[in-house]
């Protein structure tokens, strides 16, 4: 009995023995030999590795509501040999339901809106391990392509903008395309937006699923800034709706409506009559994807007396109620000019001209001063000189020196033709002359802001044009357009305004003018400046005379100045009178 | 541990020869019976300690799987959070505070009278807002929020199932409310508080006071 059992017990023993020695031998193999080398080859089969892009930043307006963020969107791509027959558990049968290449492409293309052939042409290609099935879908999607647990299919995650305010300052904010930002704050501010991408690796087992408990690195993504504009999303959209009712109403080309801060010289608002929405780019006509206040030159008209103005009350050769003689026409140096109605001779002040806005009248005051005087300043107000806001793009002004002028323009460009400027240029001529002569130039991004919260605020340079007396006087002779001159309409109850209207007639593409450029800029309240606001109409129809953009002006400036809680003063006019002597009701 | 069982079963067995060469001994049977309790007991022991490391590495891979899911559903939580957030940057955009305004029968508003304290002079008149005067819809709604939006989230609905204080209903409540933005003052941190205020009248400006 003891025989059998020792017998048996050898036999088992010898099994076991057999069992261990052979264990052993491959735990030697493995754990002695080439230790290193297979446990390498084992990882570097699991490893993956994955790019993290850093979030793009923001891009804010001036309190902060979003503009522009970033959201996760994933490239759906296939590793082609990974993905093959597999099973799926069925809860319903509560059974392993095998699912072919085929039907895993059929739910594919359900899912990711694709065409089934074409997915299961790349899923099936062995000549690559990389094969993009369908690009920036949303977490959705990739939620519903993740349950169907089909293995070798990834997501990679993209960043993609949304535009939460649509077509509300589209054209500053830019647009992304698909190889990268195209235009507006997205181009010019890339540098700061962008982030750095990150890595993340991890070892995926034979089902292509994480294992959960094996090495895991991530090397961090840095996020880019946000950018805050100078832009108030809410009065940008307020004088887009008024601008596109004004260009709708006159059926014109383009309209724009640009609303800044005279101490800052931040741009709240630059209002297009149509706008791009950043999200659908293509589906705007291509003027209106880029801000028309920076793209669009003309010749600005009578709004460029006001330089003449400034620069010769500056000069000294006048006052505000200095008396002129101003006929219809006027001959100078062999050329002649007239006003835009005929009229008697008028006994007027320099105040009475610039209100009516008389051209020979401003000749006869500019003058007194000579061509390459004029050309100074028209320089140091900005004209002849691109103008920067930081959008990337400059705003063009041409004005050619005065020995290349030809025999009209050492008078027209005393009434603002003859020489070109931006929207930008007219408002940014106004911030100086009404910001007691200083100009801070115009700027629409207000600072970078860190993903830590730490803020860089844009600085600029401040400069002085005019003196602080010249411009309280252009201020009174503003006023007295509102008052009694060519932009009564302009009036804000209870606050004292001043502007300047301009119908310039525009340049056509064969030469001669064939068109109007209409722009009322006004400032106010005139007691202690603040806002600027211009609003321009390009080639409205109808003709000279139809067109009134002061109330525009008004709507938009009576909403800024309740906006930002200006409270009105109901201080009186300081304008000075029209004309000489007692009479002021002389007919247009 | 299983290679120093095995090792420790080893001496358990050596003696075995020994009962060959001298089977009349008594002694050995006792030594026998005792050494298979010790034999029993260290198999027990084995099997103790094997069912240990299983039970402890089920529990870990369970745990690490557990974490997997977790990290999953923070994934989507976070992803529809982001997407609720859209929608309210959508619904926060200045034309469509616009159109909710009108669908809610407002007006643009008329210009507000003034009159200087001091004085007691009127500054400017007040007009009455016309009910003629809606906003110009111009500006197109933004396209962002498309089909493949995540359907509304009746917030509400949430709050019976989530937790009290800090974290879960208050926290819903102040989502609900809205922070207190910039024309609110510290006091009213709510639009709700505004609201039940009895000196404000309705209004978000006080009303005046009759003492």
């Amino acid at each position: 009995m003891n025989r059998i059992l020792s017998f048996r017990m050898r036999i088992g023993l010898a099994i076991v023995l057999a069992m261990l020695v052979l264990l052993s031998g491959r735990l030697f193999h493995v754990q002695g030999l080439d230790t290193a080398g297979h446990a390498q080859e084992a990882v570097s089969a699991r490893l993956a590795s994955v790019e993290v892009p850093g979030v793009r930043g923001d891009i804010l307006d001036a309190d902060g509501q979003v503009m522009a963020t970033a959201v996760e969107h994933y490239d759906i791509v296939a590793d082609p040999r990974i993905v093959g027959d597999y099973t799926v558990d069925d809860e319903d049968l509560g059974l392993q339901r095998p699912v072919t290449v085929e039907e895993t492409a059929d739910e594919l293309a359900e899912v990711l809106d694709e065409d089934a052939d074409e997915l299961l042409g790349k899923l099936t290609d062995d000549d690559t391990h990389y094969a993009v099935l369908s690009r920036s879908v949303t977490p959705e999607v990739r939620q519903e392509v993740k349950d169907l647990q089909a293995p070798g299919i990834y997501a990679e995650p993209v960043p993609e903008r949304t535009y939460p305010s649509g077509p509300v300052a589209g054209s500053i904010l830019g647009f992304v395309g698909s190889d990268g930002p195209l235009e507006g704050i997205e181009a010019a501010a890339d540098e700061h937006l962008s982030g750095e991408p990150g890595e993340r690796i991890y070892e995926v087992g034979a089902d292509g699923v994480r294992i959960p408990t094996a090495t895991y690195e991530e090397v961090p993504a840095v996020d880019g800034q946000d950018v805050r504009l100078t832009i108030d999303q809410d009065l940008q959209w307020f004088a887009q709706e008024a601008v596109a009712q004004k260009t709708n109403e006159y059926s014109a080309e383009w309209g724009n409506a640009t609303v800044a801060d005279l101490d800052t010289g931040e741009i709240l608002a630059m209002a297009d009559s149509q706008t791009v929405d950043p999200a659908e780019p293509g589906e705007t006509d291509e003027l209106f994807r880029r801000p028309l206040a920076l793209t669009q030159d003309f010749e600005p008209g009578s709004g460029g007396k006001s330089v003449t103005f400034a620069m010769a009350l500056e000069e000294g050769v006048t006052s505000p109620t200095e008396s002129y003689t101003v006929p219809y026409k006027y001959t100078s140096d062999g050329q002649t000019i007239q006003n835009a109605r005929s009229h008697e001779d008028y006994d007027m002040t320099a105040a009475g001209i610039y209100a009516r806005s008389y051209n020979t009248g401003t000749v006869m005051i500019g003058n007194q001063v000579d061509e390459q005087t004029r050309y100074d300043y028209l320089r140091q107000t900005g004209y002849g000189q691109p103008l920067d806001i930081g959008l990337g793009s400059e705003a063009k002004s041409i004005l050619r020196p005065p020995e290349e002028w030809d025999n009209r323009q050492p008078m027209t460009t005393q009434f603002g033709q003859g020489y070109t400027g931006s929207v930008l240029h007219t408002v940014q001529m106004n911030q100086m002359i009404a910001n007691g002569g200083v100009k801070q130039p115009l700027r629409i991004i207000d600072a970078y802001v860190d993903p830590d919260g730490t803020e860089h605020p844009v600085e600029s340079q401040q400069e002085r044009i005019f003196s602080e007396s010249t411009s309280e006087e252009m201020l009174k002779l503003m006023e007295g357009v509102v008052d009694y001159g060519s932009g009564q309409g302009a009036a804000i109850d209870g606050y004292r305004v001043g502007g300047k209207t301009s119908t310039a007639e525009a340049a056509g593409d064969n030469g001669g003018f064939d068109g109007y450029t209409v722009n009322f800029t006004g400032v106010a309240p005139l007691d202690d400046p603040q806002f600027v606001v211009s609003v321009t109409v390009h080639r409205p129809s109808g003709s000279f005379g139809d067109w009134e953009l002061a109330d525009a002006f008004s709507e938009i400036m009576s909403h800024t100045l309740a906006s930002y809680d200006v409270p009105p003063s109901g201080s009186e006019s300081e304008a000075y009178d029209g004309f000489v002597g007692e009479r002021q009701d002389y007919p247009w | 541990m299983s290679v120093l069982s095995v090792a420790e079963m080893r001496p358990g067995r050596a003696p075995e020869p020994e009962s060959f060469a001298a089977p009349s001994l008594t002694a050995v049977p006792t030594v026998r019976r005792r050494r298979r309790g010790l034999m029993a007991g260290v198999i027990a022991l084995l099997l103790l300690a094997l069912g240990a490391v299983l039970i402890v590495n089920i529990h870990v891979a369970n745990s690490q799987y557990q974490v997997v899911q977790m990290n999953n559903t923070h994934e989507s939580l976070v992803h529809e959070n982001a997407s609720l957030t859209q929608q309210v940057q959508v619904l926060q955009s200045p034309q469509s505070l616009s159109s909710s305004a009108v669908t809610l029968g407002m007006v643009m508003p008329a210009s507000a009278g003034t009159f200087e304290l001091d004085t007691a002079a009127v500054l400017s008149g007040a007009e009455a807002a016309s009910s003629e005067e809606r906003p110009t819809n111009f500006v197109s709604a933004p396209s962002t929020a498309g089909a493949d939006a995540t359907a509304p989230v009746d917030v509400a609905e949430r709050a019976e199932g989530a937790p009290g204080g800090l974290l879960g209903a208050g926290a819903l409540h102040t989502l609900i409310t809205g922070d207190a933005g910039q024309n609110s003052s510290d006091e009213n941190q709510s639009g709700e508080a505004d609201r039940t205020d009895p000196t404000r009248g309705g209004g978000t400006i006080d009303a005046p006071s009759l003492d």
